[in-house]
């Protein structure tokens, strides 16, 4: 028991009144501070009156909004470590092992500074750039035998880098095909050469070698086919094909992804501390200069053995270059700004863009390129209400695409896309090519419910579908912040035919939609880029009914399903009348030059008009930010990024 | 060891209060806790502080040693002790005088003492903060100590935490503790009241036999009048933050003056008086925010008549013999009241 | 006491393989994905599936995978002790990745904890001992704020006025103390002092509350009414008492930030153990994941058992309980 009453309150005696303003003042002194705080946030968040001007037209679907994709301040020069923040993580596919390697910024190191690969190009933006030249071969051969067989002669004067130190040779090349072919080394594209005669055993199991390749000296080599393919040149251009030393490749035999952390080069880089690695197997250790996937850090230093004379177009301007995660994307942009980092591997945020598009100083410093990439939103054709393709084409017909480009940020960071592949890819064709157009891109009401109104769905011909089939249709988004902002306007739009969309939120959506098995009516989530500068790249992998699988399938609209197929992997719905363009896809494939390119422009058109398995709204542009300290940069049109062997540094 | 006589006035005066009158203001107003206490203490006296809980007795002790957060709290008046007023003194020189001076012991020993030290290192402590010596000589003071106040096996004992003594040895270590440095005042808060009955007169006479070994003199404050009829030379009767009635003990027992001394007594067994039943004191105590006008203990007065809801009684003798007592009733009517209650003290009697 | 001390070391072991259990069934048997596919690339074949899945050893069905783990990390496995096996991504050892990040995360810590320890407890002192005075309002006041401040938006605001604008402290990043003591503290400063705000102030409030619970113990008018100083009544007697929540909190928070310090880390591009289970989750690269929870979980229950016999040896009365 206490005994002691506690003195409470901070007043000496009879002045009460004095105490009652003394709390008066403490909450005056607490907003204050509140206040105070306020100010101090927003003053800090809004330190660019963003007036939003955009400095290109937004009308038309066009690229206006794309320069050269050249940054030059005429001061090139030998020298310097151009260092590069890379958001997140690494993210490869198989830890920088090229035999497996799919991730495309991998590609952009291997193809500007490390792997030399028969084919090859110039590290250019636009066409320019898409052309092939003789990289490790002196050119680029012409097929004979009616197409069936390609010779290629390897250049003079190319060496492996350390511990190898020896001149390339065409059984390197056939090394590396082989590899690619063994199930077993983690080849993740190897679906591009099985027309090579040979393949197939390889890929079985029953051969160790692909007969269709021979060696008959240590610089030919020559691939014989089993049917003509007209882009093989391209194929031969991925890094998978590039030479490897069986000195090195025979000790990760069996283990894919390993072999990344000591990739030996035939550039003009290679991995920091492939000096100091030793062979045989038994002494081998990772190079220090990569730590592997997991790790935070992949330096690139000189190759001593490789020889610029016998490279036309890269510049190799810096010493070193220096790729590091960075946990924090905001981060990259503040230190590219304050020029602690030349360069970057990551997307702007729509402010980011917005502030370097606004701001004359920074501007030349943003970057925009013509990415070889449809951002689209993707219909079944086996799951009502999408199995109508009258309620497919009045979706084209409704969606507001010019809403969708503000989404993304404006016209810098992309074109509104008007059908499957960008024109880029077409060499500039079909680019006003429309079937959908609508005044300013904003949807046409009209036309949509005149289409509706043909659809079994909308039986009362109201122009909105009826039927219960449109009420709850589950769409898969991601859960980025463009999909936040894109969600509610596709919501909008069906609804304005009827369709009521439940929209799924999911953290990587792709691996939920890559799955037959689960029905998923509508994902608004894919993207495609090509993996060469060939549409077929889009469209065999797009539409052809050999792509459908079971796990990590990519032909989400399952154009071309069969009942045969469906039940391999599972999908079900209504199989019945599916349209199938695989014999479209198979001509294509056979032609070469410019028929092919127009046969490709027809099977665009095809699609579109009468498939219509997609509402494409963007051909997204990839947008660099360079650093103060860089003196030149160009886009590389192949790799769709930095072309890091023309780069230069102060 | 002798005590020291410093600051005795001649007649063993040693401490002297006037006017004590503590406030505090608080959100719901001030709260009255002390007024105009007047009393002295002189060597070899007990006073006994009598009086229900708020009635103030504690809160003035607390005053007179400087525990009070004098920025919180309203003090005026006079304490004077060795020739100084202690509500003047700054804090520090106030701290030099606590402790070693004027040492004061509380009611409940167990919350009273730190649980996480050894109570031998908590003495040595009150040693060291008065006297510059080495730590073995301030633990070997405690253990004296200890010794001193009947703890038996000091020196283990004093190497034990709080929670292994029991109850009344707790009590006598912080005994021990208060008297480290030999105070002319021994300040006892309620020293009993937490403990068992057999223990509580064990306690007592351990004060009575300090204070006579010591020449100290001890203020003891209690509730419990049975306490203070065995020990007190001098009572005084606090009710409401005032004194009711102040004189010897055997004056205030053997003819009570004021009504509430009466209640208290009413309420108190004794072998004495014929088995009647018990009577409390109808109520409760009032409310210090707002104490009652006129008399404080009117609205419970049985006796209450015209003037005492208005105007205060003063605290004076009523007649020159008689002891200081705050109540407007007649002289004659206090002696017939008195008579009924009249308590001869056992070792008084004759 | 050794009994004590002996069975809860039993009971540690058993909590850290119940977590063990539970954090192999989340993964493998909830329903997200597989692994494999993040892996493939783009469309791959059936047989590259399955030699994925053989890769990565997933083509086992999870309670072999999980007893061949638990005989990896009781046993070791090619990388030594403990086993830990290797990740999806990296092909790299678990180990070996855990290792090589967890300086950082634990020097972040440290840091940290001794930042908001001392500053924390000062402030709630200050703030017990002055209670109700402008002083006690706005320590109370910036400890609302440093509670309620996001991590994240701290961190990226005194990474711009410290770094962009003022140019005080070096930016994001880590720099080993080996390698530059005086980088490393630069880099280290900001994300010291982002992540010890909020535990500064939740120490300060709970000081505060519990010296002023404290302050108003009897012991503590004992301790003034022997005549000893102001300082030593309220840091010899008043914290010392008030101390022994404190401590058992400091034990447990720094324990659960060594697989919880994700936003400062990411933030501040720390690369620490935080920030690799996170990644890692989201990429489904599930061995490391493992390894961290595994790695925390230790960490908890050991912090646990030495805050409960820290506890005894503070606080006399628990011993004898």
């Amino acid at each position: 028991m206490r005994t002691t009453p506690s003195p409470p309150h901070p007043v000496s005696g009879g002045k009460e009144n004095h105490y009652r303003m003394n709390r008066h003042i403490r909450y005056a002194a607490m907003l204050l501070v509140v206040a105070a705080f306020a100010a101090l946030a927003a003053g800090c968040g809004s330190k660019k009156s963003s007036t939003s001007t955009t400095t290109t037209t937004s009308s038309g679907g066009t690229n206006s909004a794309v320069g050269s994709g050249t940054y030059d301040n005429g001061s090139s020069k030998k020298g310097g470590i151009y260092r590069i923040g890379w958001e997140q993580s690494f993210g490869f596919t198989n830890n920088f092992d090229p035999t497996g390697e799919y991730l495309g910024n991998a590609w952009g190191l291997y193809s500007n500074l490390m792997l030399r690969s028969l084919v090859g190009y110039k590290h250019l933006p636009g066409a320019a750039g898409n052309e092939t030249i003789g990289d490790l071969a002196t050119d680029v051969p012409k097929p004979t035998d009616g197409g069936l067989t390609y010779t290629y002669t390897l250049r003079d004067g190319i060496k492996w880098g350390p511990p190898v130190n020896r001149a390339v040779t065409s059984k390197d090349v056939a090394y590396a095909m082989n590899r690619l072919a063994n199930p077993k080394d983690g080849g993740q594209y190897s679906f591009y050469y099985t027309d090579i005669v040979g393949w197939d055993a390889v890929a079985s199991g029953t051969a160790k070698t692909i007969s269709g390749i021979t060696t008959p000296d240590d610089k030919t080599i020559v691939f014989k086919l089993t049917k003509p393919v007209g882009d093989f040149n391209l194929r031969m251009s991925m890094p998978a094909t590039a030479p490897i030393p069986s000195e090195v490749g025979d000790c990760f035999e069996g283990k894919p992804g390993d072999y990344g952390r000591d990739v030996v080069s035939n550039g003009p880089y290679m991995l920091q501390g492939m000096d100091a690695v030793k062979l045989p197997c038994s002494a081998l250790k990772p190079a220090s200069g990569y730590a592997g996937a997991n790790g935070n850090h992949l330096i690139l230093v000189r190759n001593p053995n490789y020889d610029q004379s016998t490279d036309a177009y890269r510049k190799n301007y810096p010493d070193q270059f220096a790729f590091r995660v960075n946990s924090n994307a905001d981060d990259i942009f503040a230190q590219v700004k304050a020029g602690t980092l030349e360069d970057e591997v990551s997307s702007p945020q729509p402010k980011t863009i917005r502030d370097y598009a606004t701001d004359p100083s920074l501007n030349p410093k943003m970057i925009p390129n013509v990415g070889d990439r449809t951002n689209y939103f993707t219909m079944n054709l086996t799951q009502p209400p999408f199995d109508d393709v009258h309620v497919r084409k009045a979706m084209n017909w409704i969606v507001d695409k010019s809403a969708l480009q503000k989404a993304w940020g404006g016209p810098i960071p992309g074109a509104i896309a008007n059908h499957i592949v960008p024109p880029v890819l077409y060499q500039n064709g079909l680019a006003e090519y429309d079937p959908y157009a609508t005044p300013n891109h904003a949807g046409d009401l009209a036309k949509a419910q005149a289409e509706m109104k043909l659809s079994k769905y909308d039986p009362g011909k109201t122009g909105k579908c009826t039927a219960s089939a449109c009420k709850g249709v589950l769409v898969i988004a991601d859960t980025r912040a463009v999909d936040t902002r894109m969600v509610p306007l596709l919501q909008a739009d069906a609804a304005k035919i009827g369709l009521t969309l439940t929209v799924r939120s999911i953290n990587g959506a792709y691996t939920t939609i890559q799955t037959p098995a689960k029905n998923i009516p509508m994902s608004e989530r894919p993207s495609w880029g090509k993996d060469f500068a060939d549409p077929g790249t889009f469209f065999s992998l797009l539409f052809h009914s050999k792509a459908i699988i079971k796990d990590g399938n990519t032909n989400y609209s399952l154009v071309g399903i069969t009942p045969a197929i469906a039940a391999k992997v599972g999908a079900k719905g209504n199989l019945t009348g599916v349209p199938s363009v695989d014999p479209d896809i198979d001509k294509c494939q056979g032609e070469l030059g410019d028929a092919r390119t127009t046969c490709w422009e027809n099977l665009d058109k095809k699609l579109m008009e009468q498939v219509v398995p997609w509402v494409p709204y963007l051909w997204p542009n990839n947008v660099f930010i360079i650093g103060p300290t860089v003196t030149h940069w160009n886009y590389d049109q192949f790799t769709d990024g930095p072309a890091y062997s023309s780069v230069s540094v102060k | 060891m002798s005590s020291a006589r410093q600051g005795t006035a001649h007649d063993g005066t040693l401490l002297e209060v006037r006017g004590l009158t503590v406030r505090f203001p608080t959100s719901d107003g001030v709260v009255q806790a002390v007024s105009d206490v007047t009393f002295s203490l002189s060597r070899g006296e007990t006073l006994g502080v009598v009086g229900e809980s708020g009635s103030g007795k504690s809160v003035s002790n607390l005053a007179i040693m400087g525990l009070l957060n004098r920025q919180r709290t309203a003090i005026s008046g006079q304490v004077e002790f060795m020739g100084r007023d202690l509500l003047t003194l700054p804090q520090d020189e106030l701290r030099h005088i606590r402790g070693k001076d004027i040492a004061m012991v509380f009611q409940d020993p167990f919350a009273c003492l730190h649980p996480m030290y050894r109570v031998g290192a908590q003495i040595a402590e009150a040693v060291t903060a008065h006297q510059d010596v080495s730590n073995d000589a301030a633990w070997a003071r405690a253990v004296e100590l200890l010794e001193h106040v009947g703890i038996p096996n000091a020196k283990s004992r004093a190497r034990d935490y709080p929670h292994q003594f029991s109850g009344g040895m707790r009590q006598r270590a912080m005994i021990a503790m208060a008297l480290v440095h030999n105070p002319s005042i021994l300040i006892c808060d309620e020293p009993t009241t937490a403990l068992d009955v057999t223990v509580q007169a064990q306690i007592i006479e351990l004060i009575e036999e300090v204070k006579r070994e010591f020449d100290i003199g001890v203020i003891l404050v209690t509730h419990d009048l049975g306490v203070v009829a065995e020990t007190a030379n001098s009572v005084m009767v606090m009710y409401a933050g005032r004194v009711m009635e102040y004189g010897p003990a055997r004056q205030v027992f053997e003819q009570p003056q004021h009504p509430y001394a009466w209640g208290l007594l009413d309420s108190m067994p004794s072998v004495e008086r014929r088995l009647s039943a018990l009577v409390p004191i109808e109520g409760s105590p009032p409310s210090l925010l707002a104490p009652p006008s006129g008399c404080p203990f009117h609205p419970r007065c049985r006796y209450r008549f015209e003037p005492c809801p208005t105007e205060r009684p003063p605290l004076v003798a009523p007649v020159p013999d008689a002891h200081p007592d705050a109540c407007w009733l007649k002289w004659d009517d206090k002696v017939r009241e008195a008579a009924k209650r009249s308590v001869t003290r056992l070792g008084d009697a004759a | 006491m050794t009994l004590y001390i002996a069975r809860r070391l039993v009971w540690t072991i058993v909590v850290v393989a119940c977590v063990l259990a539970i954090t192999f069934a989340v993964f493998y048997l909830l329903p997200a994905g597989d692994p494999a596919l993040r892996f493939a690339g783009k469309s791959p074949t059936d047989a590259e599936l399955v030699q994925i899945h053989k890769r990565l050893g997933l083509d086992r069905p999870w309670y072999v995978q999980f007893g061949k783990f638990s005989e990896g990390f009781v046993v070791g496995d090619k990388f030594g002790w403990p086993g830990l096996g290797y990740t999806y991504a990296g092909q790299t050892s678990v180990k070996s990745l855990i290792v090589a990040r967890a300086p950082r995360t634990l020097l972040l810590i440290a840091g940290a904890a001794i930042i908001w320890l001392v500053v924390g407890v000062a402030v709630g002192v200050l703030s017990a001992v002055k209670r109700r005075t402008i002083v006690d309002r706005a320590a109370m006041g910036l400890a609302l704020v440093g509670i309620s401040t996001p991590v994240f938006w701290l961190g990226l605001m005194a990474l711009f006025i410290f770094w962009r604008q003022l140019g005080w402290t070096a930016g994001t990043g880590y720099v080993s103390p080996v390698d530059s003591p005086t980088g490393f503290l630069s880099h280290m400063i900001l994300p010291w002092i982002v992540l010890a705000l909020l535990y500064a102030a939740f120490y300060a409030r709970m000081t505060r509350n519990n010296l002023l619970e404290t302050l108003g113990e009897d012991y503590i008018r004992t301790a003034r009414a022997k005549g000893l100083p102001e300082r030593s009544v309220i840091f010899k007697h008043g914290l010392r008492a008030s101390l022994t929540p404190i401590v058992t909190m400091f034990g447990l928070d720094i324990a659960l930030l060594v697989g919880g310090a994700v936003i400062t880390e990411s933030v501040f591009n720390i690369q620490g153990l935080g920030y690799l289970a996170i990644n890692s989750a989201l990429q489904q690269d599930l061995p490391i994941v493992v390894g961290v929870v595994l790695l925390a979980s230790v960490a908890v229950a050991l912090a646990n058992l030495i805050v409960d016999i820290l506890y005894a040896f503070i606080d006399p009365r628990v011993r004898y309980a």
